[in-house]
């Protein structure tokens, strides 16, 4: 089974130590993957501001490179959640490819399985807000959402349950959105700081010292917030604390 | 939509952004309201707790909405055949205009000129209330939070509750100047009492009683009316005429469909088992007359719309602006629009794109208002599209299409895209922070920019990776 | 073309693929089973912001007069039909109590269904202060589905679900009991007759 890993342009060009991380957790456990080099981004920022069309050449460009993988393992929830709705609709391969395209915390908790990932002996002392991205959440079921009744899951705490040292903090909200929301963060820049800055209240209320996200981009909203208000809150990508970095953001 | 006189006009083009910064102007204020909200989908969610089946519920709902609208035809003509048979009188209105002609001709003809009217979006819609009064008709929303809207000539921000932007000071105010009651006196319970006594009166002398409608029963010809407050039974019960006037989506097939949407819509809109009274009006009182005014008023042409027709499932239940965190830190006006929120945000745009551009992108696509929708609506999904069109009508600014378009073509060029990358990060490094926050201006105003790393992804793979992958079988 | 023709034109032009009516009753079948049905439709009532008083049929003058010491005028359509067909709506706008019996209760929502013919009039129930509806225990059903199921809602061509007194909570949220209609409401549940 040939695996790949995509690197989001966040992560690429800001990030790369979550990249560095995840690759890290992959070798360890096993997993061999391949970074191509074809694409750089999935398409999905211009999508979602509405240049739907100018996001294809992106995606079609994803398509393409990742074509000949059976799994592509992509490192943030939007990115994934973007390729699965919209690469079927563009090439022949779209549908393969958005149905093998799958985000990085899904695949450790259904592929490798919690207990190959509990023996990477993560070591990490913190009290952690987890941050699940609204379309990892809501758009990949990598938890239940609180809108839902459905029996109560959450795949991210699953794994960050092996690590040792590391609590639980709980926001009063449970998952509301951080406000980031691609160009929305600068075409409606008044809600987009509220929304962050309740989030990140929320968090420091709840006790927590430490974010851990499943995507860099409400990361990227949340430290630069938090990083203007004077108030540094670590933040981190599961990735990162699965593979025991230690540096913060 | 035309202003009517005294109350607010509505732009041309509604920026929901800049009114959006309007409201975050008064940052205690935002979190009042946002807290008042928060509160109500807390209770929502509490309600839900209690019903194990919900998600069945929604499921079955969602089904039973797009069935009766694929055969929307037949089930109004089985609604009109009932309920004339049952004594109504049913009008077909195509648009606003026509409507409010409607009403007028059954008021005038009847020389009404006192109207109580309970709870109705949709003639907010037609901007009814203007239109009576300018033709002479004394019009009084019974609701008590349209009453008191009415009374500050403001729209409501909300469509249950359309008092939600208000402060009980501010209402006490309007109640001082208005009912007389002692200034200064803001406690709700006296604060309702007055207007009890104020609209007690208004009921009995009403000559007609105008009322929304929830859901009407295609099987039998009956409309049903939900309310707390007993305000649209007052109506009902003592003027000598009813007119009834539905938007035609809120048709339902028959009783058994009924009790599925009663059991989500009170516990989705405020948290509630039931509202108070659910009322179910079949024929007119013994010299009373009834008037059932079925209006379509661009629901046709939402129906016709493939991407969008699932819109028009909306049961009116409001849990969506509860939810929104967008809508919450924004308020209800800022949307410019009868409905606001994100169901708003998704039929207006119908209406009138350039006027509503702004609407589909007042959202961060979390997808909360999806999850919470009684009938299954994919509003994110919705809104994603009216993006689109949006865009390609050219209702985005020429700056913001020019930067996505150049943005575009760099992302889909891995190369381009790197060495771009690296021009960029080097200019993070060494430009002034004052620099690089001005460029950045609309993200920099509230937060720093991240700083770049001394090295890409890529460019560490490469010295690090790459090599040991070469002489690995894959 | 009147707008009749005009919109069901339109509708048949626009409207979607035919999508199949679902079962409601054999969905509505493989929901979980709600016990204690009695039980919750008594807590139900209070959580309303309305009393429930329990007891016999056979007792039902006593309780009615302990449930609400009428200050003013009592109306009731239980104990004796006091109002003739002909006398106006209006005519009911000084009732301090109006006495009413249930169709039928519903335990999930705590509501009454009162059809015209169990209220002779459309106006006291709602016009009175206070509302007092007598529920029969054998007739309370455990939700909306089943009562959808047992009634014609529009035999009497009138009928409303009761949950409780009317109340309002638009100003700033804070529910005030009694908002237009009556300012309490009374459940008197009486043991089935057989």
């Amino acid at each position: 089974m040939s695996i790949a890993l995509f690197v989001s342009c966040f992560v690429d060009q800001l990030y790369p130590r979550v990249a560095i991380a995840a690759l890290d957790v992959l070798d360890r456990l096993g997993v061999r993957v391949d970074v191509p080099g074809g694409a750089a981004c999935c398409g999905q920022p211009p999508a979602n501001a509405g240049f739907e069309r100018a996001g294809d050449a992106a995606l079609r460009q994803f398509v393409r490179t990742f074509t000949r993988y059976d799994t592509t393992i992509v490192l943030s929830g939007s990115c994934a959640m973007h390729v699965r709705s919209h690469a079927a609709a563009l090439e022949a391969d779209g549908s393969r490819v958005a149905a093998s395209t799958i985000e990085f915390c899904s695949f450790l908790h259904d592929v490798v399985g919690v207990e190959r990932v509990a023996t990477l002996n993560a070591k990490r002392s913190a009290r952690a807000a987890v941050h699940i991205g609204c379309h990892a959440l809501r758009g990949l079921a990598l938890a239940s959402p609180s809108e839902l009744r459905v029996p109560h899951f959450d795949k991210v705490r699953t794994l960050l349950e092996t690590v040792q040292g590391l609590t639980f903090a709980e926001p009063e909200r449970q998952d509301e959105c951080c406000g980031f929301g691609g160009s929305f963060s600068v075409t409606e820049p008044d809600v987009s700081a509220r929304m962050g800055r309740d989030r990140l209240r929320d968090y420091r209320q709840s006790g927590a010292n430490l974010v851990v996200s499943t995507d860099v981009s409400c990361v990227m909203h949340l430290a630069g917030l938090a990083s203007r208000d004077g108030q540094r809150l670590p933040m981190l990508h599961v990735a990162e604390v699965l593979s025991g970095s230690t540096a913060a953001a | 939509m035309t202003p009517s006189r005294g109350l607010p006009v509505i732009e041309p083009v509604v920026d929901h952004a800049a009114a959006a910064a309007r409201f975050n102007a008064n940052p205690d204020r935002v979190t009042w309201h946002d807290a008042a909200l928060w509160f109500v989908r807390e209770k929502r969610d509490q309600a839900v707790t209690e019903v194990a089946e919900w998600e069945e519920l929604r499921g079955l709902a969602s089904s039973i909405k797009e069935h009766t609208l694929s055969r929307l035809d037949e089930y109004l003509l089985m609604f009109e055949s009932a309920a004339t048979t049952n004594g109504a009188v049913v009008h077909w209105a195509r648009d606003a205009e026509e409507h409010n002609r409607i009403v007028y001709g059954i008021l005038e003809s009847h020389g009404v000129s006192r109207l109580v009217k309970s709870k109705s979006m949709l003639t907010e819609e037609c901007g009814l209330n203007p239109y009576l009064e300018a033709r002479g008709i004394a019009v009084v929303d019974t609701d008590l939070g349209e009453r008191i809207v009415q009374m500050r000539r403001e729209h409501p921000s909300h469509i249950v509750m359309p008092a939600i932007h208000l402060k009980k000071e501010e209402i006490a105010e309007t109640f001082a100047a208005q009912l007389g009651t002692e200034p200064g006196v803001s406690d709700p319970i006296t604060l309702v009492a007055a207007a009890r006594g104020h609209l007690r009166e208004r009921f009995l002398d009403a000559q007609a009683a105008l009322t929304g409608v929830n859901f009407a029963i295609a099987e039998t010809g009956g409309v049903v009316v939900c309310t707390n407050e007993g305000n649209a039974d007052l109506g009902v019960a003592l003027a000598p005429i009813h007119i009834a006037s539905m938007g035609i989506e809120k048709m339902i097939p028959g009783t058994a469909e009924l009790a599925v949407f009663l059991r989500l819509l009170a516990r989705s809109g405020t948290g509630q088992r039931i509202t108070v009274y659910t009322t179910h009006v079949h024929r007119p009182r013994a010299g009373q007359e009834l008037h059932i005014v079925l209006v379509d008023n661009g629901r046709t042409t939402q129906l016709g719309r493939d991407g969008f027709w699932r819109s028009l499932k909306c049961i009116r239940c409001g849990a969506c602006m509860n939810t929104c965190p967008v809508y919450r830190r924004s308020g209800g006006h800022s949307y410019g629009s009868t409905v606001p929120g994100p169901i708003g945000s998704v039929l207006t745009p119908g209406i009138d794109l350039e006027k509503y551009a702004s609407l589909p992108f007042a959202s961060t696509l979390c997808g909360s208002c999806t999850a919470v929708c009684p009938v299954k609506i994919d509003l994110d999904a919705q809104l994603y599209r009216w993006r689109q069109i949006a865009v390609d009508a050219g209702y985005v600014s020429g700056k913001k299409r020019g930067a996505a378009v150049v943005a575009a073509k760099i992302l889909a060029r891995p190369r381009l895209f790197a060495l771009i990358g690296r021009a960029t990060r080097v200019a993070l490094r060494i430009l002034p922070r004052s620099l690089v926050a001005a460029v950045a201006a609309p993200w920099s105003r509230d937060r720093d920019v991240p700083s770049p790393a001394s090295q890409t992804f890529r460019a560490w793979y490469k010295a690090n990776r790459a090599s040991r992958r070469a002489g690995k079988r894959q | 073309m009147n707008a009749r023709e005009s919109i069901i034109g339109a509708i048949r032009d626009a409207k979607p693929a035919t999508v199949a009516r679902p079962d409601v009753r054999t969905a509505v079948g493989r929901f979980p089973q709600r016990t204690n049905v009695i039980e919750t439709f008594a807590e139900s009532v209070a959580l309303s912001g309305a009393r429930v008083i329990e007891g016999k049929r056979s007792q039902l003058a006593e309780l009615l007069a302990a449930a609400y010491p009428a200050r003013g005028r009592r109306v009731s359509v239980v104990e004796a039909v006091e109002v003739d067909d002909g006398v106006s709506p209006h005519s009911f706008a000084d009732t301090d109590v109006f006495i009413c019996e249930a169709t039928l209760g519903v335990a999930e929502n705590r509501a009454a269904w009162l059809p015209l013919s169990r209220l002779r009039h459309r106006s006291a129930v709602f016009l009175a202060t206070n509302v007092i509806i007598v529920v029969d225990r054998a007739r309370i059903v455990a939700d909306l589905h089943e009562a959808y199921a047992t009634l014609d809602v529009a035999i009497d061509g009138f009928g409303v679900f009761v949950a409780g007194p009317s109340k309002t909570a638009d100003i700033e949220q804070s529910l005030v009991i009694g908002a237009h209609g009556p300012t309490s409401l009374t459940i008197v549940l009486v043991d089935g007759a057989a």
